[in-house]
């Protein structure tokens, strides 16, 4: 009975696996990565691939490649590290990949393949005007003007072991009043209508030049790595040996700068990102 | 946690109290001419379907951060169940209690005030208390604007991938909805039962 029964699950298992689901968090990078994870095996392998674009965040990505909902998504090694792993950040690009990458196989059955060659960090953002008047170029210098100054951060940045309470303590930073805990996107549009004067976005969004923003420099070096690179079901691995090979293709492919212009593609010259996706594939890896 | 709870309750009690104080005038108005019908309650339609970082995005450059946009936000959405309720329950006051108002010698005025209101209570009860529960839950959006509320252990939840602080707000939002539609419930309850 009980081999009857593993033998109905496996080909039911089978029958589904035709297709690769591809999922992505909510927000454009996310979404353009998949996509062009997705068109890239579709090219290579001649698999069907769903999209499942702008799930709610890394808790709704993570819990639905566990349950076996997506098979692969985009992932940032200090993302995983910390926030998933709850381990304390670390500098070194290397070991947290490392580790990440032994730990995903051995306690999820997920595979961490190449990393795609940008590093996605934190950056702390002030308005362009404002920091030539106070001549601020890195997160030190804030240090100086914090005290009359309001800050709005999203919940992950609050809340997370390499996020605002480290910071602040390592560089000093006290603020005109507790920093206002807001949705993510919303701190770009209350920066630019002044409402707060320093927020923390991504060091890749397009936002940064559309809306005349600097990144101060992390001088200290506090912000762990966050390398982008897929994670897949290992389960799905194994049986298609090229969609390995295939998401291998992309490793060290894109780069900081390549990321923010495809971003702004997206976010600031509202380009669709199946056609980005679609250009940037026929350009890079034809 | 009481003072996300407090923060909680003020959202929803001021911005349920502003969209009844707009949002009965409207209904009567909507009632009485009907021209007027379809443009207010179809706006009313349209803001239900504007999500709601959406709508906190477009409201940022008026009222900026904090509170005040997110109860701006929840009296938007709070006022179609008010217009509407209101509006079916005076419309549905039978016409010949209020010809028999009219023959009385009432004014317009006396006619909305002591017949078709005590008659009507009822419905627009339901509509404050359908525009209350409703709010709780949206208020933990407020969150999403530093407006603070049970939202903030939501927000604090899904972000860093933990479900313990998921329930933390999930749970006293859903508890707070029910104790709202008891306690209105009760209220409506007493009212009609009073007018029998």
């Amino acid at each position: 009975m009980k081999r009857v029964l593993l033998l109905a699950l496996v080909l039911s298992g089978c029958a589904k696996r035709d297709r690769i689901v591809v999922g992505a968090k909510n927000f454009t990078e996310s979404d353009l990565l998949a996509e062009i994870v997705a068109q890239h095996i579709e090219r290579r392998t001649g698999l069907p691939v769903e999209r499942r674009l702008h799930l709610g965040g890394t808790f709704v990505c993570d819990r639905a490649i566990k349950a076996g909902q997506i098979d692969l998504y985009v992932e940032y090694t200090g993302t995983a590290f910390t926030a998933i792993l709850k381990q304390s950040p670390i500098a070194d690009p290397d070991s947290v990949y490392r580790f990440v990458a032994a730990e995903y196989a051995s306690r999820f059955q997920l595979h961490w393949t190449a990393p795609l060659g940008f590093n996605n960090t934190f950056a702390v953002l002030v308005r362009h005007a404002d920091a030539q008047r106070f001549g601020l170029r890195s997160i030190a210098d804030l240090g100086r003007v914090a005290p009359r100054w309001k800050a709005g951060f999203g919940y992950e940045f609050l809340e997370r072991a390499d996020g605002f309470a480290g910071l602040a303590r390592l560089y000093g930073l006290t603020f005109s009043q507790p920093p206002t805990a807001m949705d993510l996107g919303l701190t770009y549009r209350a920066l630019a209508d002044r409402r707060v004067d320093v927020i923390a976005g991504n060091s890749t969004d397009g936002q940064i030049p559309a809306l005349d923003l600097v990144a101060l420099i992390d001088d200290r070096g506090y912000f762990p790595p966050y390398q982008a690179a897929p994670v897949v079901r290992a389960a799905v691995l194994e049986k298609n040996p090229a969609v390995r090979a295939a998401l291998a293709e992309l490793g060290g492919k894109i780069s900081d700068a390549e990321m923010r212009r495809l971003n702004a593609l997206a976010d600031v010259e509202h380009k669709d990102i199946t056609e980005i996706a679609r250009a940037w594939l026929a350009e890079r890896l034809p | 946690m009481w003072l996300l709870l407090g923060q909680h309750i003020g959202l929803v009690a001021i911005s349920t109290a502003i969209a009844a104080l707009i949002g009965l005038p409207l209904g009567v108005l909507v009632a009485r001419r009907a021209a007027w019908r379809r443009p207010v309650l179809g706006l009313a339609n349209v803001f239900q379907t504007i999500p709601s970082l959406a709508l906190f995005g477009l409201l940022i450059p008026v009222f900026g951060i904090g509170a005040w946009t997110a109860i701006s936000a929840l009296v938007v959405y709070a006022l179609l169940p008010i217009v509407r309720n209101t509006y079916v329950g005076i419309t549905g006051v039978d016409p010949a209690v209020r010809e028999a108002g009219r023959g009385m010698g009432m004014t317009e005025g006396e006619l909305l005030r002591l017949v078709e209101l005590p008659l009507a209570a009822g419905v627009i009860l339901t509509g404050v208390r359908i525009a209350t529960v409703v709010s709780v839950g949206i208020a933990t959006i407020a969150a999403a604007i530093g407006a603070g509320g049970l939202g903030v252990y939501i927000f604090r939840g899904v972000a860093t991938v933990d479900n313990t602080l998921i329930l933390a707000g999930a749970v006293p939002a859903a508890l707070l909805a029910l104790l709202a539609d008891a306690v209105l419930g009760f209220v409506e309850r007493r009212l009609v039962w009073r007018q029998r």
